[in-house]
C-alpha cells in the first residue's frame, strides 16, 4: 500500500505559528481523520499539502521516496486531491464547467474544448456521489448551499486518464450536507478506499468520524497531541485530546418553562411556502427541518421581510418586519446560511463585523465597540489575535463563531438560526448552545434550521416540518428519534414506503 | 510585514519626491510662501477628492464631479446677473449640487445601474447643461459680485507669526474644514461604519439591517455637493465661471483617492490618506512646474506614478492572500 509521509510541518503567520513540527504519515486504504478545535491548524496542514500556501517546513516521501511540494501543480502531478473548507466555486459559470475547473479540459483537435466529453467526465463523478440528476448547464451560482458542495467533491473525483489519484483531502465536506447526501458521500470514500487511495478526512461531526475513519491524528493549538487507530481509542478520549477538557458531544438540557406569550403566529402562504400554520411562544424554541431546500430558509426568512404572507402573520402583536433593517430594529437577529458571502465582511476587522447590526447612535464609539467585540468573542469563545483582525484570517469554526457573536449581541427578541453551528467545534458548540438555552430563559424565542438532525433534537421544543415548501407536520421533539423525524420529510401519499 | 511595506512606500516615494525638489529649487520650493500657494491651489481638488472618498469607500465612483463643479459655477453665475443675493445664488448652486447627486444616487442604488455607467452618463448631462445655461460662454467682469471673489482672495493674515505679507487663505480652511467633516462623517459616525460594511460586502450589510439603499443614495448626494461646492471655490477664485473649468478634477480626485489607497493597511480608501494623495499630486505639479517641465510630460508623469502606485498596491494585496 501506499505510504505518505509528511514530516515536521511547519508555518506561522505574521509571526504566530498556526502549525508547529507537525508529523503525519497516511496509508493507503485507510481513512485518516484530522480532529482539533477551531483554529487547531487543520485547514493550515491541509493547505501546505495542496501547495496553495507556502511552508515554513515540511519534507515529503511517497513510499520513501522524498518529492518537492511546493505549488498546486506539484500536488496535483503527486496525485493528490482536495476539497477545501470554504466553498469555491465560480458563481457565473456552469455546474460541468465548475466540476473539471482545475483540471485539463478535454480537447478536440488539440486545440478546441471538448464540451461533450466535458460534460460526460461531468456527469460521470457526479454519478458516483449518486447525483446523476443535477443540470449539468445550471449556472453554478444559482446552486444550493449543499448541490455546491456536492460540486467541489464531484470535482475532485473527476477521472483523469493515466493518472490515478492516491490521496483524497476532505476538510469538513458535510458541514453542508444532509444525512442522506453525506452517506452517499461515505459510500464514495468506501469505494475510493478499496482502490487503494489514501483518505485525509476533517470534520467536527464526531459520531461520523467515528463510524469512517480508521485512524485519528488530534492537533491542538498548531501541535501534535495524538496520532491513533479510531478502534482503541473513544470520543471521550479524541475530545479530551482535542480540548484538554472533558466535554459531551451533547446539547444542553432545557432549564426554564416555556411562557405562554406568543411573539410570532404565522398562517397561510407566502411564495412557495404553503399551508403554514405555527404559532412561536417567548423562550420557545422551533425546529425547521426537511429535506434539502424544502423551504427552510425562506420561512425563516419571512421575519426578515423577505417574502409576504398571504393569510395572518405577525410579530410582537404587529405585522411582519419589512426589510431586514426594520427586523433588527425590532429585535430580530440571524445567522445566515452561507457566512462568506451572505454573513461577513471578510477584509474588514472582527470588531467592525460584529457591531454592525447594533450601531444605533450618530457618533461610533471606538473604544465600546472593542469592548463589546471582545466580551462577545469571549462569549463564543472565539480565537482572535485581536478585534481589529480580518475576519477573513480566522479559521473557518472561527468565522462562524464571529456571525454568531454579532446575532447573540444586543439581547434580540427572535433569534434565526440557519445553520448555526455549521463547522464549530464540540467544545464551543456547547457554549453556544448554552448561550442559546440563556436567551431563551429570558424569553427570547429562536427558529432553527440545520442539516445536523440530532442539533434539532437536542434543541428544539418543537419541529415544523416542510415538503417542498408545505408544512406538513409539528411536532414536539420529545421522544422524537431521527428516523422517525426523516420519515415525516417524504410525502408518504405518492410514495409509499 | 509585506502590509507595512507596501503602506510605508508610498509615504517614502513622497518624502523623496519632496526631497528632490528641496535640493534642486533651494530658494523657492519649501518656502511658507510656495507651500500657502500650493494648499489654495490644490483647495478644490481636497474638496472634490474627499467627498468622492465617501462613494469609493463603497467602491462605488463618480464620474461626474468635475462637470458637476462647472455646472454649479455656472449657475450661480447666471444667478449673479439676474441680481440674486450672493447667499442665495450660492444656496442654489449648491441645491443644484446635492440634486445631481441624488439623482446619481437614484441611478446606481435605485435602479441599480453600474456607477460607471450611470455617472458617465450624468457626466455628459451636466455638462452639457453648464453649455446650455452659459451659451457656452464665459462669464466674468461686472457681472460676479466683488464679495464673492474678494473671499477667494482673504484670508488668516499670518503677521503674528513673523510672516509679513502672508495669510493663509480662505479657500485652504473651506477645504481643510471640508476634509475635517469628511474625517468625521466616515470615520466617527455609525453612517460612516456602514458605508465601509456597504463596501465590504453588500448582501451581507443588507442581511445585518443596513439601509443600502438609502446610505448609497446620501453618499452620492454628499459628492454631488461636494463637487459643486469646489466649483463655487473655482469659481471664486477666477473670478469667474466657465462652462468647462471644473474638467480636470475628476481624474485627479480619482487618482488621489488610489494613492491613498496604497497607504492604508487594508487598503481601503481613508479620507486623511485621500489628503496626503492629493498633495503628493499638487506638489509633483507644483515642483515640475517651477523646474519648467513641459505641462504634457507633467501628465505623462503623474499618470505613470498613480498607475505605479495601484499596481504596487494590487500586488501586494494579492499577495497576502
Ligand atoms: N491568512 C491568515 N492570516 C493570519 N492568520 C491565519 C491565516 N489563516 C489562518 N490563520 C490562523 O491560523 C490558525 C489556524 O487556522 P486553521 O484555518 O488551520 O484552523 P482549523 O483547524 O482549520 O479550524 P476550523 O475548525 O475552524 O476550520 C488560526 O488561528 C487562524 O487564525
Ligand atoms: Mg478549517
Amino acid at each position: 500500500m501506499t505510504q505518505l509521509a509528511f514530516s515536521d510541518m511547519s508555518k506561522s503567520y505574521g509571526g504566530t505559528p498556526a502549525l508547529a513540527d507537525v508529523s503525519l504519515t497516511l496509508t493507503g486504504g485507510r481513512v485518516h481523520a484530522l480532529m482539533g478545535e477551531n483554529g487547531a491548524g487543520k485547514s493550515t496542514l491541509i493547505k501546505l499539502l495542496a501547495g496553495v500556501v507556502p511552508a515554513d517546513e515540511m519534507r515529503v516521501e511517497v513510499d520513501g521516496k522524498p518529492i518537492t511540494l511546493r505549488t498546486a501543480a506539484d500536488a496535483h502531478a503527486a496525485g493528490f486531491r482536495f476539497i477545501h473548507q470554504e466553498l469555491n466555486i465560480v458563481p457565473q459559470v456552469t455546474v460541468a464547467e465548475n466540476i473539471l475547473l482545475g483540471h485539463a479540459f478535454p480537447r478536440r483537435f488539440g486545440f478546441a474544448v471538448d464540451w461533450a466529453a466535458l460534460r460526460k467526465q461531468a456527469s460521470d463523478a457526479l454519478a458516483m456521489l449518486g447525483a446523476s440528476g443535477m443540470d449539468l448547464n445550471a449556472m453554478a451560482g444559482d446552486l444550493a448551499a449543499d448541490d455546491k458542495m456536492l460540486i467541489k467533491i464531484a470535482s475532485a473525483l473527476v477521472a483523469e486518464p493515466g493518472q490515478e489519484a492516491c490521496l483524497y483531502v476532505l476538510d469538513e465536506p458535510t458541514a453542508a450536507l444532509t444525512g442522506a447526501e453525506s452517506q452517499k458521500l461515505f459510500a464514495v470514500i468506501e469505494r475510493l478506499k478499496a482502490r487503494g487511495a489514501a483518505i485525509l478526512y476533517v470534520s467536527h461531526r464526531m459520531d461520523e468520524v467515528m463510524a469512517i475513519c480508521d485512524d485519528v491524528t488530534v492537533l491542538r493549538n498548531g501541535r501534535h497531541v495524538m496520532t491513533v487507530p479510531i478502534a482503541r481509542t473513544s470520543k471521550a478520549q479524541v475530545i479530551q485530546a482535542m480540548t484538554g477538557k472533558d466535554v459531551a458531544d451533547a446539547y444542553p438540557p432545557r432549564a426554564s418553562a416555556i411562557s405562554d406569550q406568543v411573539v410570532a403566529r404565522v398562517s397561510g402562504d407566502a411564495g412557495r411556502l404553503r399551508s403554514l400554520f405555527f404559532d412561536l411562544k417567548a423562550g420557545e424554541i422551533l425546529g425547521v427541518a426537511g429535506l434539502a431546500e424544502a423551504g427552510q430558509t425562506e420561512l425563516l426568512r419571512l421575519f426578515l421581510g423577505q417574502g409576504r404572507v398571504a393569510g395572518g402573520a405577525e410579530y410582537a402583536g404587529k405585522a411582519l418586519p419589512r426589510n431586514p433593517a426594520e427586523a433588527w430594529a425590532r429585535g430580530v437577529a440571524h445567522i445566515p446560511q452561507e457566512r462568506r458571502s451572505e454573513g461577513l465582511m471578510l477584509e474588514m476587522a472582527i470588531r467592525s463585523n460584529i457591531v454592525l447590526p447594533h450601531l444605533k447612535s450618530a457618533f461610533a464609539s471606538l473604544r465600546a465597540e472593542t469592548r463589546d467585540t471582545l466580551a462577545m468573542g469571549q462569549a463564543v469563545q472565539m480565537k482572535m489575535e485581536g478585534p481589529e483582525q480580518d475576519v477573513g484570517q480566522l479559521s473557518g469554526g472561527n468565522q462562524q463563531k464571529a456571525v454568531f457573536a454579532r446575532a447573540l449581541m444586543g439581547a434580540p427578541k427572535l433569534l434565526l438560526l440557519e445553520e448555526p453551528t455549521r463547522g464549530v467545534d464540540v467544545g464551543a458548540k456547547w457554549e453556544i448552545y448554552q448561550l442559546v438555552r440563556e436567551l431563551s430563559a429570558k424569553g427570547c424565542a429562536v427558529i432553527l434550521t440545520s442539516s445536523d438532525l440530532p442539533e434539532i433534537l437536542g434543541m428544539c421544543d418543537r419541529v415544523l416540518v416542510l415538503q417542498d415548501g408545505k408544512q406538513t407536520a409539528i411536532l414536539p421533539t420529545q421522544d422524537l428519534t431521527s428516523a422517525d423525524l426523516v420519515t415525516e420529510f417524504y410525502d408518504t401519499e405518492s410514495t409509499p414506503a | 510585514m509585506s502590509d507595512r511595506l507596501r503602506q510605508s512606500a508610498t509615504l517614502l516615494g513622497f518624502a523623496l519626491i519632496i526631497l528632490f525638489f528641496a535640493v534642486r529649487l533651494p530658494d523657492t520650493f519649501l518656502t511658507a510662501r510656495n507651500l500657502l500657494n500650493i494648499s489654495q491651489q490644490l483647495s478644490m481638488l481636497m474638496v472634490v477628492a474627499a467627498t468622492m472618498t465617501i462613494v469609493m469607500v463603497m467602491n462605488d465612483f463618480d464620474l461626474s464631479v468635475g462637470s458637476m463643479a462647472s455646472l454649479a459655477g455656472i449657475v450661480a453665475a447666471v444667478l449673479f446677473v439676474a441680481d440674486w443675493p450672493i447667499w442665495a445664488a450660492l444656496s442654489a448652486a449648491l441645491l443644484v449640487g446635492l440634486l445631481g447627486g441624488v439623482f446619481n444616487g437614484i441611478l446606481v442604488a435605485v435602479i441599480g445601474i453600474l456607477p460607471f455607467v450611470a455617472t458617465l452618463g450624468t457626466l455628459t448631462v451636466f455638462s452639457g447643461l453648464a453649455l446650455y445655461i452659459s451659451e457656452g460662454t464665459t462669464i466674468f467682469g461686472r457681472d460676479i459680485p466683488a464679495e464673492f471673489s474678494g473671499f477667494a482672495r482673504g484670508g488668516i493674515p499670518l503677521e503674528a507669526l513673523g510672516l509679513e505679507r502672508l495669510k493663509i487663505p480662505a479657500l485652504s480652511l473651506v477645504a481643510f474644514a471640508v476634509i475635517a467633516v469628511t474625517w468625521v462623517l466616515l470615520e466617527h459616525t455609525s453612517f460612516g461604519r456602514k458605508l465601509y460594511a456597504v463596501g465590504g460586502n453588500r448582501e451581507a450589510a443588507h442581511l445585518a439591517g443596513i439601509r443600502v439603499v438609502r446610505v448609497r443614495l446620501i453618499a452620492f448626494a454628499l459628492t454631488g455637493l461636494g463637487a459643486a461646492g469646489a466649483g463655487l471655490m473655482f469659481a471664486a477664485r477666477v473670478a469667474s465661471a466657465n462652462p468647462t473649468q471644473g474638467a480636470g478634477l475628476m481624474l485627479d480626485a480619482i487618482a488621489a483617492v488610489f494613492l491613498g489607497m496604497t497607504m492604508t493597511k487594508r487598503g481601503e480608501p481613508r479620507v486623511l490618506y485621500t489628503l496626503v494623495g492629493v498633495l503628493m499630486l499638487g506638489i509633483i505639479d507644483n515642483g515640475l512646474t517651477q523646474l519648467r517641465v513641459d505641462s504634457f510630460i507633467r501628465e505623462i508623469l503623474v499618470g505613470l506614478i498613480v498607475i505605479a502606485a495601484v499596481v504596487v498596491a494590487h500586488v501586494s494585496k494579492r499577495r497576502g492572500k
